[in-house]
């Protein structure tokens, strides 16, 4: 493989489950590229891509804030009704003083699931305006470590685990908040399936050069 | 026109962008984040990380993770005794669940990591035909879910306190979570890219 400058770096790209080093080519709108060794998506191309991951991250957003705001489940026990939301589930952990486990569990599934969306709205927000070259670059970064801590899904699944086995205990509703979640979740994993980072890096590198000509 | 080789060559763990190597530090010339291409780094930080979670898996199993209080009894149980608990209720399903997210996998990665570790210093010969970057792959996929446990303890906690029944968390759960958070940062300061096989 041959280059002439730092800036033809950009047309080349490294798997990133086997490490193999591809040349980016061109391919249809809506199409993917695998690697030729392990077959993994290496990048994808969409032509609405800004419009695509605004409209997914603001449902997401709406999504999120229900599933704060209500509660997730509630059961009867003893005649007693008690129910849970996202935020009261470190709380509790706080309360009952267990601050590392609750600091934790309140990055994991609340203040990590948030900024992943506020960042990739603010981020199709700023380019879709054209604007704040370094602060794109910025969020991206940070944008890049939510991702990895995001466990939302993790956590819906633990819905489901500790809710069986208080099955026979206790009389079980399912709140408004359980749903919300699970829609949020279900974009999330198709939001980070479909949209791999290095593609906004990729939009973001021509919008700006369009910009500067 | 220059020659361009793979070994020449990095990618930026944050922003994917593919780097010139330049010396042991160097910035990626896109996200300004910095790269350590120095293999010693890069194992060394994977080795303290690895061995602090196996030191916390080990309180995490001795103590209780979920403490039972009610009308004034008080129950206690472990991980294992958990398990052990649901798969007698006949909760299989649930049983299994929990014992894959919390001892299956979390050893497993133990063991892979330190499989990994070794193996990318000192190549033996058969290790060529196993796939190591799918291995790697698949400890980064299945990882975060041993944090099932914690949630669930969280969750009943948050969920059960009335006067006489109440669901405390443990001291088990702090050692959990802490090794489980300790094992997916030695698995994020791997260096994939150590791994020279199955290109």
């Amino acid at each position: 493989m041959k280059i002439e400058n730092e800036d033809a770096l950009d047309d080349l790209i490294i798997c990133h489950q086997c490490h193999t080093l591809h040349e980016e080519v061109p391919i249809q709108d809506g199409s993917k590229a695998l690697c030729r060794e392990c077959g993994t998506v290496l990048y994808r191309y969409d032509s609405k891509l800004i419009d695509h991951g605004l409209a997914l991250s603001l449902t997401a957003l709406i999504f999120f804030a229900l599933a704060n705001l209500f509660p997730i489940v509630k059961i009867e026990l003893l005649g007693h009704e008690q129910f849970i939301t996202i935020p009261k589930t470190f709380m509790t952990l706080f309360e009952q003083g267990f601050y590392i486990v609750g600091l934790l569990c309140a990055f994991l599934i609340f203040l990590f699931p948030l900024m992943v969306f506020t960042l990739y709205t603010a981020v199709f927000l700023l380019l879709k305006l054209r604007r704040g070259r370094q602060l794109t670059k910025e969020l991206l970064v940070l944008l890049s470590y939510a991702l990895k801590w995001n466990m939302s899904d993790i956590f819906l699944i633990s819905i489901l685990v500790a809710l069986v086995k208080l099955i026979g205990y206790a009389q079980i509703d399912m709140g408004v908040a359980f749903w919300a979640l699970l829609v949020y979740v279900a974009i999330d994993i198709y939001l980070t399936k479909q949209i791999h980072l290095s593609e906004i890096w990729m939009l973001r590198k021509r919008i700006y050069e369009e910009q500067e000509r | 026109m220059k020659e361009l080789k793979e070994d020449a060559v990095v990618r930026c763990p944050v922003c994917e962008a593919v780097n010139l190597k330049k010396g042991q530090k160097m910035q990626c010339r896109r996200c300004d984040a910095w790269i350590e291409t120095d293999p010693k780094v890069s194992l060394s930080k994977s080795w303290a990380y690895l061995i602090t979670a196996m030191i916390a898996y080990i309180p995490a199993n001795l103590y209780p993770m979920l403490i039972t209080k009610q009308f004034g009894t008080t129950q206690e149980s472990t991980i294992i005794g958990g398990v052990l608990q649901l798969w007698e209720h006949g909760s299989y399903p649930i049983a299994a669940i929990i014992f894959f997210a919390s001892i299956m996998i979390p050893i497993l990665k133990f063991l892979i990591l330190i499989y990994l570790l070794i193996s990318v210093k000192y190549p033996i010969g058969k290790d060529r035909k196993i796939n190591k970057h799918k291995l790697y792959y698949m400890t980064e996929l299945a990882g975060p879910w041993s944090m099932i446990d914690v949630f669930v303890v969280a969750i009943l906690a948050a969920l059960i306190h009335l006067s006489h029944i109440e669901i405390i968390a443990g001291t088990a759960a702090t050692a959990f979570a802490l090794s489980v958070f300790f094992t997916l940062l030695a698995a994020h300061a791997f260096d994939e890219s150590l791994i020279k096989e199955n290109r």
